[in-house]
Order: C-alpha cells, then structure tokens, then sequence
C-alpha cells in the first residue's frame, strides 16, 4: 500500500486522533428497556453540573425549536434521541457533552427517566402473528429517494418492507418436479467488531457544520445532516479519515446527528467515542429465518424455488428493506431455475437495529440455498459438486430478475474450489463411508463447497476529478473512503497508469465533502470498478484539456501531437516536448482540472422483481477441509480456498487480502459468532470476551486465495465482500460431509453439532427436506 | 486524585501526574499524544493497545497508571519511523500484512518480543504466541509470512554482526 509507512509506525491519522481547541467530549444514555413509553424526563440535575456544557433529550426537539430530529434513510422511523418511546435495550435516549467523559458520564446519571414498559416481540416470525406489539405505530413516513426501490406499505403491522420477485409459473413449476423440499434456516444477529470504533468530532462555526467521522459514506451523512439541521449541502462539511475497519457498519447516520446537536447547543467541538459494548447496539448483521422449497427433478435438475424470507431489521429500519430486497433477489443463487417465487421481509423487532454488513443480505441467503443444495443431492444419490455443475448460470442465461447473463465464470470457479480440496467423487459418497477416516479416534475430516452470486449496488454514480500541479504532478480528488481496503493505493494506480505518470507523482485525497466531488457511498465492493472507473474518464478529460493547450501553444493541431510519459511530444520530433506542468503555466492557467463521472443504470420492478439487479455479477466459490471430534463436536479448519471471478485484478496482493479477510470474517460466523439475548432483550455478550471474533488460533490452517481474470481487457469486478456470503455453508457442508451432523441454525458451535450428531447418527440419512412425489 | 508517576517512554526519562484510576493507555495518549495503541475493546482481549512494558507486550488498557512507576515503555512510535523503519515494520510492509493497520502497532511490538524469546519460531509458535492479538480484517496469512520474515532478516543481520566482531565477516 503507498501509506504503509504510516501503517506500521502508527501514524494513521484515524479519526480518534482529531483534537480540537475548546473541545467537549460527549457521552450518549441508553434505555435499559426493549418497549416503553416515556413518561417524563429531568435533566435540570445534570444541566446545573458544572463542566456540563450540554444536555440533549427530547424537549430539544420540539415544533418551536425548529428541529423534528426525525431521520432514516429509507423510512424515518428514528430519532436523535428517543421522543414518545424507546425501541430497544441500548435506544439512545438523552446525551451530555461535557469537559471529559467521566463527567458526561457522571451528568447521564443525574438525569432523571421515567418509563411505563411495554410488551415487546424480538423474534422476526412471532412480530407477523396478529397482536403482535407494534414497534412503530404510525407507520414512519418513507424517504421519497426510495420510492422506486421499496414499495411502502399499509400501517399496523411490524412489516417494514416486502420485496417480491415472480418469475415463471410456481404451481406448474412444482407440479413439474419429481420432488420437493423445504427447510428452513437461520442466521443469527452478528457484530462487525471493526477495531476502531465509531468516532465523530463535531464544530459549528459560522452556522456551517463540519463533521470528521468515520463513515463509509461521507455524501449520505452530508445530505442527511443538512436535512436534520435545515441547511444547504453547502453548509455542512464532511471530512473522513481513514477507517480501522468498517464492514458496513459505518454506513447510515451513526454519532453524527447527537454529536452535531450537542455542539450546536454547547456552542463548542464535541468528539463522541463509542465503547465497545455501545458498538454492540449501535448496528449489526440481521438475524434472519429463511424457508426454501425447491423443486427437482430425479435427474437433478432444478425446476422451481419458493422462498419466505424474514430479516429481522431490529427497532430501526436503516437500510434494511434493501438488505432484504438484495437477499432475496439473490435467493436463486448461480443456478438456471425456470420457476421462481420469492417473498422477502424486513421486520421490525425490539433489538438492536440491523443494517449493512459485508454481504448485505446475501450471506443469510447462501447459508440457506447451498446448505439446502448438499441435502438434495444427498437425497438424489447426486455428488454434490456434479448437482451444481448440472444447474450452473451460463452465458446467455437469465437470472431470476429476468435480466440475460454474460461473463459468467462459475464453471471454472467452481472446479478450481473442488480442485483446490482435492475433491473427487470418493467425496460423494455419502452415508455408507461414516465414520470417515481420520487422523485419530474421535476425528473425521470432511470436505465442503459452495457458490455465490451476489450483485453490486445498481444503479451507482461516482464523480472523480484529478487535478493537474504546476510541476506535473497529480491530486486526485475523490469521496471514497480508505477503510484499509487500499482504495487510496488502487486509486492512485489507475490514475498513474491513464496519465502515464508514475504513482508517486500521484497524491490521493482523503473525502472532504467540500472540496471532493459526489460518490454515493464507499460499500458493495464499487470503489474500484466505479470510482475506478471515474478517475478513468476525468484522466481522459484531464488529457484532451493538456492536448488542446498544448496544441495551442505549440501552433500545432492535436493530430500531431502524442501524450507519452508525463509529456506531450510532437508525433515524429519526440525531441520538441512539453511536460504536463509546463503546459499548464505556459497555458496561464495554473493548474487543469479533469472530471470524470461513472454512473450505473438498473433496477427492480416493485411487483415482480424483473429489471437489471446488477450492472455485472459477482461470482464466487468457495472448497473447505474441516476436521470434526466426534467427541466435543469441535470443528477445525484445514483448508478454506476463496475463488473470485475479478476481471481485472488492479492490485494482487490488495486482492489476495481481500479474498482472506472475507474467509477469516466467514469463519468468525460460521463458528462462533453470535449476538445472544436473554428474554427481555438484553443482549448478553457485548465484549468481546463474550463475543469472539477469530483469532491465529482459530482460522484455517491454509487459506488459499484464487482470482481468475480475462487474458485480456477485462471489467473490473470489485472483491470486497463476494467471498464471505458462500464460508457458512461451506464449512457447513464439510461438516456434514465428515460426521453427518447437519445444522441449520448459525453458528456450528460444538453443541449444536453434538446435538445434530444424535438427533441424525452417523447411519441414517441427515436431511431433513421432505422429498416428496409430486 | 493525582499521582507523580516516573517513568521511562520510548527511551526519554519522564514524569507525569496522572489519576489514580486512569490506564498506561489513557497517560499515553492524553498526555503523551502517542496515538499508535489504541483502545479496540477495553478489555485486554483484542491487544491493539499493546505496549511493551521492560520488554514483555502488555495491554495497556488494562494496567494502571500509577502501576508503570518506574517501567520501561515502549510503544510502537519508539520501535522506528517513517524513514528508519524496524526489521520487523519493514517485513510488514513487504509482505503487506494489514488493512486497516488499528492492529497493526500491537501485532508488530508482540513479534518483536517473539523473536527475542524466539528467533526461529514455527508457523505454529507464531500463530500461538500472537493469538492475543486480533486483525479484524484478516490479514492474518500475511502477517504470519511477515513475522517469519523478519525472524529470518533479524537472524541475518545477527549473524552478520557476529562477523564482524570475530573479524570473520567476509564483506570486509
């Protein structure tokens, strides 16, 4: 990476690091309730505390002040700080900024609350049955932005959205199947635990805002923080550093809104820090109940697939209809399935509100469709890896949106993941071979494989320019957030590459919403592919700008003229050159300007989910190697092989890291990770203690990452999250394949898999589809 | 309540009042504005606020500050500098073993005491010895191939010293 140096001598200018003259630190109280109204709130105590610059409850928020603090960016169910009721254990509810934090602390707890509870529902199935608690009652108002994209819905139920694709005939794709199964499976809450936590400075000066957060979505913040204030775009500033890590987390409006509230009142910067146990019921992955029922035929081939799906989106919608929308859409997975029918729900629940974590949707979905894959061809006497390749998405195919295929790789994916595990039809063979050889006594080893097919965000738009110095070096100016990725390094490559000069002449910024152009948002593995492709077109700008003037100055017209090496040269006298800087003062204007814009088309039919649901597919496989003990049902990794179609890989190593981080996450919630709650929605595990992310220890033996490109000139298919959906049921899948024990409740903790191991011995059939004669 | 506490950071002799109840952690960046350990849970289970303490890597967000009284610290800014880089933080730029780099200063200080401990530990003995220390990104294979890189570099230039203090170093 081109800031490395600052990366291993711990220089990286996070956001933490920000420091202000005059600075408050603030600190945010939380309900300790799931449901309840509140009754009545004083904070008189802990406004008179001295060192106590702001207190901030719901009378801020009042028709008189002129704030609604009402925000969302889909449906604006949420509030700055709670007004008429709080929603989940953790639901901020009052804030205080104060000289340090203890203070803060210490003012929070002055801060008398009174609350009546209410019946509250957790559990995403039980929140549908008729009285139900409702979490929001009236239904919140939508954000007209997402009118197109999410169907809004009567009131009086806990459905926040309902995406809904139909593709062919159901009934008749049923009745055309020789059997039937269906199985339901469950995801559970899941933490992105990035190592930094969210952090946000806020300063108001001149009635002008500006924010240094940590947020993969520097524009977003920008335009909903100038909704909340009621002030232009141009009056609200967003600067991001680099992240220590976001996953997703750091996507909609996190500290921004009670940081900036705070130091609007208090008159002073104030700097928010969340705790780790805070990070817990700030955001997290969706629990999620998913039923498939798929149709097929004796010989293997796939006829039909209903799918309920239930995302349980917690007390606030975020963007949780659009996690469900992309789930679902995905739910047919890389397969040819003429009959499609598909309903996928976000829900409303009092637990923490769920939002976007690497995969958005689409790890839920793999858990449920490639596990159901391995326990038909089970059923079918079928090999699992000889089941996919029959029913693979090919060129000039159509997926379930309707939309034709091209570019398709999951022949060559999913050979080189079966390959890569040695996997051969001995593999296959499925009941009679337990208990499998292994190393000693209680071990068995098992192989696994599953496929993905997961779309990047369409339609999209980046904006890019690059700025041209009086000595021929570069700056490009662009919103996409470094969130150790390497967006800045891969950035900077592909501007060094389209100006012909070297990288170091290249200078990436960091996102400052004043000073760099509009990109959505740094998420769905785009940055490279779509901003990539933005500082591509603003390089092509930037050049015909550096040609003309040259052209101009040099009494020539551009035909003569070739750009090579950071210099314009005359075409047959390479000798009469000018280097870029030179151009640009000789020319009187100091410096140039390139712009480039990259934007996407598509989009979902609200009715039928038809339309183009990704501008090009991300396409993945996954071979795992696990060793299962019989005896404690502990599971060890030995092999987890990611293989992603790129296109064109930029940087390999970037890449390479990708493709391991992806697998490292995927085992982390394949494993063991899990947000547990007790009955009234306390969540139990909020450290990470309690909560485990994968450690040296824990990861597999061998990580072996793959990226197949075209030969030549190929698009760039971004790689950030395409391998982490498949790691679940692909060490799911070896499990099975090495002890028979089939789970279909994440995580493979030890328990479940003993539990699994007796419910299904090791000498009858695992499956619990319900093959059925149509 | 406030503490004199002597202490010894990166090299320098210092003293500092801090409160009794606040972390090597809090004192460091606070007051030393040494903003390479970081706190990533609070807890002592992630070790991205590791410093080393008389040597040993120690989570600084779990030791008193009063309890450094008289200690040696070092934090990853004193190990080297853009320009004068450590072995061991120019193996991790070789092999590009991080993301997001939170990590990273603890990852880097806990292999230098590895391989004073142990200069040539196994695939295994690093796994072990750095399991205290969490990548949320991942970047684990690689951090591995860094460590065992630079054990290999650091028993280089070991050996090329000895050379040259037996007079038996065939370079000169």
């Amino acid at each position: 990476m081109l800031d490395a140096h600052q990366r291993v001598t711990g220089c990286v200018p996070y956001t933490d690091n920000v420091e202000l003259p005059g600075m408050l630190h603030g600190r945010i109280g939380r309900s300790p309730h799931a449901h309840a109204r509140i009754l009545h709130i004083d904070a008189s105590a802990a406004e008179r505390m001295a060192g106590v610059a702001a207190v901030l409850t719901r009378d801020d928020f009042t028709p008189e002040r002129g704030y609604s603090g009402r925000y969302g960016r889909i449906f604006q169910d949420q509030s700055v700080v709670a007004s008429d009721k709080v929603r989940f254990v953790g639901d901020p509810v009052a804030a205080v900024a104060a000289i340090n934090e203890e203070r803060a602390e210490e003012a929070l707890s002055l801060i008398k609350i009174e609350y009546e509870e209410l019946p509250a529902v957790f559990d995403e199935q039980e929140a549908l049955r008729p009285g139900a608690p409702l979490v929001h009652h009236p239904r919140p108002a939508q954000q007209p932005a997402f009118r197109a994209l999410i169907q809004d819905l009567p009131g009086g139920s806990n459905v926040c959205s309902h995406f809904k694709l139909r593709r062919g005939d159901i009934e008749a794709g049923f009745r055309q199947s020789d059997f039937v199964f269906e199985d339901v499976f469950r995801s559970p809450a899941a933490q992105h635990v990035p190592l930094e936590p969210h952090v946000t400075v806020a300063q108001f000066l001149e009635g002008k805002l500006t924010l240094w957060t940590s947020t993969q979505m520097p524009h977003a913040v920008r335009s909903q923080m100038a909704e909340l204030l009621r002030l232009p775009l141009s009056h609200v500033r967003v600067i991001v550093p680099s992240l220590g890590g976001g996953f997703g987390s750091k996507g909609s409006l996190r500290l921004e809104p009670i940081a900036s509230f705070l130091a609007l009142k208090a008159g002073r910067p104030v700097k928010i820090v969340l705790r780790r146990e805070e990070e817990f019921v700030t955001v997290c992955k969706h629990p999620a109940t998913i039923r498939v029922k798929t149709g097929v035929r004796k010989d293997g081939t796939l006829v039909a697939r209903q799918v309920t799906a239930h995302f349980n989106t917690g007390a606030y919608s975020d963007v949780g209809p659009v996690v469900a929308r992309n789930g679902g859409s995905a739910m047919s997975g890389p397969y040819r399935i003429p009959h499609v029918w598909i309903d996928s729900y976000a829900v409303w629940t009092n637990l923490v509100p769920a939002g976007a974590l690497r995969g958005f949707g689409v790890p839920q979905a793999v858990w449920a469709y490639e596990s159901q894959m391995d326990m038909i061809a089970e059923r079918l006497g079928l090999d699992p890896l000889e089941f996919r390749r029959k029913n693979l998405l090919r060129d000039d195919d159509s997926f379930a949106t309707g939309e034709k295929l091209a570019d398709m790789h999951f022949d060559a994916l999913l050979e080189h993941a079966a390959a890569s595990v040695q996997w051969s039809s001995e593999d296959a063979r499925w009941l009679e071979k337990y208990p499998r050889n292994g190393r000693s006594g209680s071990l068995r080893r098992g192989k696994g494989l599953a496929l993905v097919i997961k779309a990047t965000i369409t339609p999209s738009m980046s904006v890019a320019a690059i700025k041209l110095n009086e000595d021929g070096s570069l700056n490009l100016l662009t919103s996409s957030v470094e969130c150790g990725q390497g967006a800045k390094t891969v950035l900077a490559q592909i501007t060094a590459a389209a100006m012909q000069v070297p990288v170091e002449r290249v200078s990436v910024s960091d996102p400052d919403t004043d000073l760099t152009p509009y990109d959505q948002q740094t998420s769905s593995s785009r940055t490279t592919f779509s901003m990539g492709g933005a500082v591509t077109r603003a390089a092509d700008d930037l050049k015909l700008q550096i040609l003309n003037h040259a052209a101009e100055l040099l009494e020539l017209s551009v035909a003569d003229l070739i750009l090579e090496d950071g210099r314009v040269a005359v075409r047959g006298t390479p000798a009469r050159s000018l280097s870029y800087g030179e151009i640009a003062m000789r020319a009187n204007q100091g410096n140039l300007i390139g712009r480039g814009a990259f934007s996407t088309r598509g989009g979902l039919d609200l009715e039928t989910g038809q339309g183009v649901g990704s501008v090009h597919w991300h396409q993945g496989a996954i071979g795992c190697e696990v060793e299962v003990d019989l005896e404690t049902g502990k599971v060890r990794v030995l092999q987890l092989n990611p293989c992603v179609f790129a296109g064109k890989v930029v940087n390999p190593r970037l890449c390479q890291l990708q493709l391991e981080g992806s697998a490292v996450f995927g085992l982390g919630q394949a494993l063991f990770e899990a947000m547990v709650y007790d009955d009234r929605g306390q969540l139990m595990n909020t450290n990470l203690s309690d909560y485990n992310i994968p450690s040296f220890q824990d990861i597999a033996e061998r990580i072996n990452p793959f990226a197949l490109e075209h030969v030549s000139g190929g698009e760039i298919h971004g790689v950030g999250e395409t391998l982490l959906p498949p790691v679940m049921a692909a060490i799911g899948n070896a499990v099975y394949n090495a002890v028979g024990a089939r789970v279909r409740d994440l995580p493979l903790t030890p328990e479940k898999i003993l539990r699994a191991l007796r419910e299904a011995p090791c000498s009858s059939p695992g499956s619990a589809g319900t093959p059925r004669k149509a | 309540m406030k503490q004199i506490v002597k202490l010894k950071i990166n090299g320098a002799a210092e003293e500092t009042a801090v409160h009794t109840h606040h972390t090597l952690l809090e004192v460091l960046r606070d007051e030393f504005k040494l903003f390479g350990a970081r706190e990533g849970c609070g807890i002592g289970m992630c070790g991205a606020c590791t410093v080393l303490m008389d040597g040993k890597p120690i989570s600084s967000c779990l030791l008193l500050a009063p309890l450094a009284e008289g200690k040696e610290i070092v934090t990853i800014e004193g190990l080297g500098a853009p320009g004068k880089l450590h072995p061991i933080q120019q193996a991790f730029i070789d092999h590009n073993a991080f993301q997001c780099s939170y990590c990273t200063p603890g990852f880097i200080l806990t292999t230098k005491t590895l391989l004073e401990e142990n200069p040539t530990p196994t695939p295994e003995q690093v796994r072990a010895y750095l399991a205290g220390n969490l990548c949320r990104c991942g970047s684990y294979v690689k951090i591995q191939e860094a460590v065992l890189d630079a054990a290999a570099r650091l028993r280089r230039a070991e050996a090329s010293n000895e050379r040259r203090e037996t007079g038996n170093d065939p370079e000169t």
